[in-house]
């Protein structure tokens, strides 16, 4: 990566604009790592289907499956890696006014929310998550924008912190 | 208002007052008109189709699809008939609108008027023509929260909007129309001129232009549909138009008041402290003149569709182009004791250059004690005014490009609408201690802000004085007294 002029210190500030230290940043369970592999998993078997299929029309050329299968392949490997770093991305801290959520690691975000802006707390959990026993936490206010959800919860803790989240925002209700 | 219409005829009188349980009805026109709406349309169709299918128009032809349209027609009003027929509104003892309606599947509803954020009484052109008008009505919540009442005349659609003003705001609901001030109107030369001068219109006329020329220089049998084709880019630029034309702001102590349209005639009424964020939008070419348009965010009135998603709303406009001047004063009623240029504005590092290489140099961000400030855009400049009580979250972002460069932005979330405050391209440690800082402006706003319950602290006054009561909250004028101006717009 390139460091342009007068910008020593700045590496690091990168890094902590995201997730400051001092912050009780918590992190989201690794068993999400797992869900989002089993789905790549499916996702690239599909894609293979597909791929076979095409092989099966006549005329086409055989370079042309393999190569696919082959780049389905190449990103089945490199997409596993990266999910363990984006799932360690994951991070929340709640703090006295506002909860924070970080996520990303190409596009990295940091959502500030605060409690008195909250209208809803949504838990969810697809067939896949709820057979692992994950959980997402989404947090709306009156901005379609904000879009600050936290994945890969375990129940009880999305629970705790759905009810801790839904009793501080009752107390600092703002209205709009 | 007391101005006379002059495309309105004004032949109808009032419904029918309200029957024993005090619930009242919409105007008995109603299914004729919302069913005649469709004849232009079904029309064009009865003319295209059989051409489209190149069979031989005869008289049996003609007459087989007058028969259709007449068909559609009649099953079209009869439908609106029954929704007429089934469709009740009154006030309820605790003083909310209440909606019955639903032919096939009831609906009852409640629209919770200490939630009310805007109400539109609207003329489409055929209501317009009887005298009728539609009564619009918008609170704060998810989804669909907005309550259409079509049609009623128009003395009475007026009432009905003071009624349902009053009653959110706590007075008594029986008040007189609040008197109010015309703040700025529209010229339309001003009007033609600046759209003229967009660059849309441009590519839309340029479109229009290609389309017909096509279209008579390849003249077959599809000529007329072609040809109604081109005109849809020239229509969209008309639309617009029509549209702002006869733009006029008022102020009154019940809120800003919005009049426009050639054609279909709209007013719509904002209440104090309901809007969330206010944009400048100034083309290119528009520079040299001067002038600029204003959007606002309103919560509610923006979305279409529910979820998060959600990027559809429509339109907002506060004035659709004004002097800079003009703007920042009317700016000024929304936004009470707030001084836009006063705002110190901090420019992005000039390594954000790398980034952004047209617009870079009009990258900043600012703030008083009142409002954040952003500005961004080259060719079209933008501005954006959030007032730190209605910051619903604040996001900072930073993609691979970004990060490379040390850079972040900082985005203040607001109710869904054209408005979108962006600090693009800061330091990224910058970005983060300006992220952290606004957070804690807007909760120190949010607990002085009072102005979101105007309507529950204020009982008793018939008429409260909006602009006495705002600058109250928080606002000493000091505030912004001391920044030299920084502005060095163009």
């Amino acid at each position: 990566m390139t460091t342009p002029e007068g910008s020593a210190p700045r590496t690091r500030t990168v890094d902590q604009a995201f997730m400051p230290e001092g912050e009780p940043w918590q992190r989201v369970s690794p068993v999400l790592a797992k869900a989002y592999r089993i789905e790549l998993v499916i996702g690239i078997v599909l894609g293979l289907v597909v791929v076979g299929l095409l092989s099966l029309i006549p005329d086409m050329p055989p370079a042309v499956p393999v190569v696919l299968a082959a780049v389905l392949l190449v990103a089945l490997v490199w997409i596993w890696i990266v999910i363990g770093r984006r799932v360690r991305s994951w991070g929340y801290a709640e703090r006295d006014d506002d909860l924070l959520v970080t996520s990303g690691i190409l596009f990295r975000r940091l959502v500030i929310v605060p409690y008195g802006r909250m209208q809803l707390v949504d838990l969810t959990a697809g067939p896949l998550h709820r057979a692992l026993g994950i959980t997402t936490v989404q947090l709306h206010t009156a901005a379609a924008t904000t879009d600050a959800s936290i994945p890969g919860l375990t129940p009880e803790i999305a629970a705790g912190l759905r009810d801790r989240l839904a009793r501080r925002g009752e107390q600092r209700s703002a209205g709009l | 208002m007391s101005e006379r219409d002059p495309l309105s005829f004004e032949v109808l009188r009032p419904a029918s007052g309200p029957d024993a349980q005090g619930r009242r009805r919409l105007h008995p026109l109603t299914p004729l008109i919302q069913g005649v709406r469709w004849l232009p349309a079904m029309i064009i169709a009865a003319i295209t189709l059989p051409a489209q299918m190149e069979l031989t128009v005869g008289a049996g032809m003609l007459l087989a699809a007058a028969a259709g349209v007449l068909i559609v027609a009649v099953l079209a009003v009869g439908w609106n008939y029954l929704q007429w027929q089934r469709m009740f509104f009154w006030f309820d003892e605790d003083g909310d609108l209440r909606v019955d309606s639903g032919v096939l599947q009831k609906q009852e509803r409640r629209v919770q008027l200490s939630r009310l954020q805007s109400v539109d009484v609207l003329q489409p052109l055929l209501a317009r023509l009887a005298g009728l008008a539609e009564v619009r009505i918008e609170v704060a919540g998810a989804g669909d929260s907005r309550q259409s009442l079509q049609f009623l005349t128009l003395a009475e659609a007026n009432a009905l909007r003071n009624e349902v003003i009053a009653r959110s705001a706590g007075v008594r609901h029986d008040a007189e129309e609040a008197p109010e001030q015309l703040l700025a109107a529209v010229p339309a030369g001003d009007l033609v001129i600046s759209l003229l001068l967009r660059a849309e219109t441009f590519f839309l006329l340029l479109i229009s232009i290609g389309v017909i020329t096509i279209t008579v220089l390849t003249a077959g049998s599809v000529g007329l549909l072609l040809l109604l084709l081109g005109g849809v880019p020239i229509f969209q630029v008309f639309n617009q138009f029509a549209r702002y034309y006869d733009f006029q702001v008022a102020d009154s102590p019940d809120g800003l008041r919005l009049r426009h349209g050639l054609l279909q005639r709209t007013r719509q009424t904002v209440p104090p402290g309901r809007v969330q964020a206010v944009g400048f939008v100034q083309p290119f070419l528009w520079r040299r003149k001067g002038w600029v348009r204003v959007r606002l965010n309103i919560a509610g009135v923006a979305s279409g569709n529910q979820g998060s998603g959600d990027q559809s709303y429509t339109e907002n406009v506060l004035l659709p182009v004004a002097p800079w001047p003009v703007a920042l004063a009317i700016v000024a009623r929304v936004l009470p004791g707030v001084d836009i240029p006063a705002v110190p504005l901090i420019a992005a590092p000039d390594r954000s250059r790398r980034r952004a290489w047209i617009q870079w140099r009009r990258l900043a961000v600012g703030w008083d004690d009142a409002v954040l400030v952003t500005r961004h855009g080259r060719v079209t400049e933008h501005w954006e005014v959030v007032p730190h009580a209605r910051t619903q979250s604040v996001r900072v972002t930073q993609g691979p490009w970004e990060r490379a460069l040390g850079l972040a932005s900082v985005h203040i979330d607001s109710t869904p609408g054209a408005v979108r405050p962006m600090a693009l391209y800061r330091d990224a440690g910058e970005a983060r201690d300006l992220a952290e800082a606004q957070a804690g402006r807007a909760a120190a706003a949010r607990a002085q802000d009072r102005s979101l319950r105007w309507a529950a602290q204020q009982p008793a006054p018939v008429a409260p004085p909006s602009a006495a009561d705002e600058p109250a909250e928080g606002l000493p004028a000091e505030a912004t007294a001391d920044h030299p101006d920084p502005s060095d717009r163009g």
